[in-house]
């Protein structure tokens, strides 16, 4: 018999997820970019020196990071902002790994230099995760609002792919870049074997700037505008349509109990905020929900305080929307963004709503009438 | 490949240990540990037995003579399984002699 075995992370994934405990959790390294993105929700200035001043130290994110791998943390994604703004990006990387995380890091690739490709090459990311604003300079920089960023961007998946580090890519589709969304998608597909996804769900800023989110509800595309994306790309129609056939499973799911969260949210994983803040999921700001790490610790916050969260509860009766609703698969739709978008955990998102009635009608039936149609 | 039961072997560096769920996993740090990338690796019951030892300051030969002792075994077959398991993870650079650094 063998006495090393090779073992897959979803075998320990299962192993793991079948009871409530820390598997994952993400650090939001800093709140600031260099870009500057219409559509994004977390990006305050790159020389922000308030936000600066702010963020967690490397000390104080090792302090924690030690505490979930106590709990039984094996994953840490490396997010923002743009993480590898941060001086002691390295560093920090290199701590999370030596104490046997899996590291993924999720950027722009504007700031990948050679040094930060050797790393990752002596000491490899489980994935790096690019984003992808554009193919061309002119609607790159339309959605960065940066001179420079594209050849910097290319220049620095360049470095990537060439030192053959392994890279994900993702998009969101917003006004600036809609006319370019299919190049996109082939452009990141021709690159990477792994999974493309883009999104069209545009949300607002977790420190609810007024003038900040107006930007962001500027470039969501019109319902119309996603339904077109969406049938100009075979993958993306196919799950889509799987969404439409899962919507009564929803529905059961959802109207069980009172309880505000029952999207599995806290069951396995957190985020730590670039400020130390502990959340149950990155978009989760309702301030009953957070916990300040530099007051307490993570196996309070873990253990005491996220039960209290999950256990919290609609008005007793009530028939919210949302909650009873067979397109919340189809709507993006969650209690924090509710927050975000209406000040209110449980009230439903007017855009989100709109793009999800759409998608249904364009995707619900004909999915429905195809299969019909097979049977016979 | 030779193994000397004179010489102390140790775990590298660049694999991390974690006690997770009642399994030891291994998980290599640097690029090149194991036959594929991406994998992680598990021990079995010998197995997690013989790397707890490994720690550079005791010869394999007392290795064997102190899992003798744990396992009550004088069959001999203590020796095979602590030669085997060694090789295996000298080829999958999990372990090196503990002059090597
Ligand atoms: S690159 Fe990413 S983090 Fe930076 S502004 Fe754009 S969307 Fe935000
Ligand atoms: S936002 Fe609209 S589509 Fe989405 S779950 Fe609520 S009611 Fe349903």
């Amino acid at each position: 018999m063998k006495t090393t075995q090779q073992i897959h992370e979803y075998h320990l994934w299962n192993k793991l997820s079948k009871h409530r405990s820390l598997v994952s959790f993400n650090i939001e390294l800093t709140a600031r970019c260099n870009n500057n993105c219409h559509h994004c929700y977390i990006n305050l200035p790159a020389g922000d020196t308030r936000a600066i001043e702010k963020e967690l130290s490397r000390l104080e994110i090792n302090r924690i990071a030690d505490e979930a791998v106590e709990l039984g943390a094996l994953w840490c994604l490396l997010t923002g902002g743009e993480p590898l703004l941060r001086n002691d990006f390295s560093q920090i990387y290199l701590d999370l790994k030596k104490k046997g995380l899996l590291v993924s890091v999720f950027t722009n690739a504007t700031l990948i230099n050679t040094e930060i490709v050797q790393l990752f090459k002596q000491y490899p990311p489980r994935a790096v995760e690019v984003s992808v604003y554009g193919i061309t300079a002119e609607t790159y920089e339309e959605v960065t609002r940066k001179q420079g960023t594209f050849i910097a961007f290319q220049n620095g998946l360049k470095l990537l792919l060439d030192a053959g580090i392994k890279v994900r890519f993702k998009a969101m589709s917003l006004k600036s870049n809609y006319h370019e969304m299919q190049r996109i998608a082939e452009f990141c597909r021709s690159r990477s074997d792994d999974v493309f996804r883009f999104d069209p769900f545009l949300h607002l800023r977790y420190d609810l700037n007024e003038k900040r989110n107006k930007e962001i509800i500027t470039q969501r595309l019109t319902p119309s505008q996603i339904i077109a994306l969406e049938r100009s790309d075979i993958e993306r129609t196919d799950s889509v349509k799987k969404l439409c056939n899962q919507q009564q499973n929803a529905t059961e799911n959802t109207t069980a109990s009172n309880l505000i969260f029952n999207c599995g949210i806290g069951k396995h994983d957190f985020t730590l905020g670039w400020d130390g803040t502990f959340r149950l999921c990155s978009a989760l700001q309702h301030p009953e929900c957070v916990y300040d790490l530099r007051k307490g610790n993570l196996k309070d916050a873990w253990l005491n305080f996220a039960p209290k969260v999950l256990n919290m509860r609609r008005e007793p009766n009530s028939i919210d929307d949302c909650y009873n609703c067979r397109l919340v698969n189809l709507c993006s739709w969650c209690p924090a963004h509710s927050y975000l978008e209406n000040g209110s955990l449980v009230t439903p998102i007017k855009d989100f709503c709109e793009s999800a009635h759409a998608r249904n009608k364009a995707f619900g039936v004909i999915d429905h009438q195809t299969s019909e149609h097979e049977e016979i | 490949m030779d193994i000397d039961l004179n010489t102390k072997y140790r775990i590298t560096d660049d694999v991390v240990a974690r006690e997770i769920e009642g399994e030891l996993i291994i998980v290599p740090l640097t690029s090149g540990i194991g036959d594929l990338e991406d994998e992680l690796f598990t021990l079995n019951e010998t197995g997690r037995s013989i790397w707890a030892k490994l720690d550079g300051s005791h010869t394999l030969k007392q290795v064997i003579e102190s899992l003798n002792q744990d396992f009550q075994d004088s069959s001999g077959s203590v020796e095979g399984d602590v030669v085997g398991f060694v090789k295996e993870l000298i080829r999958m650079k999990m372990v090196i002699t503990a002059s090597d650094e």
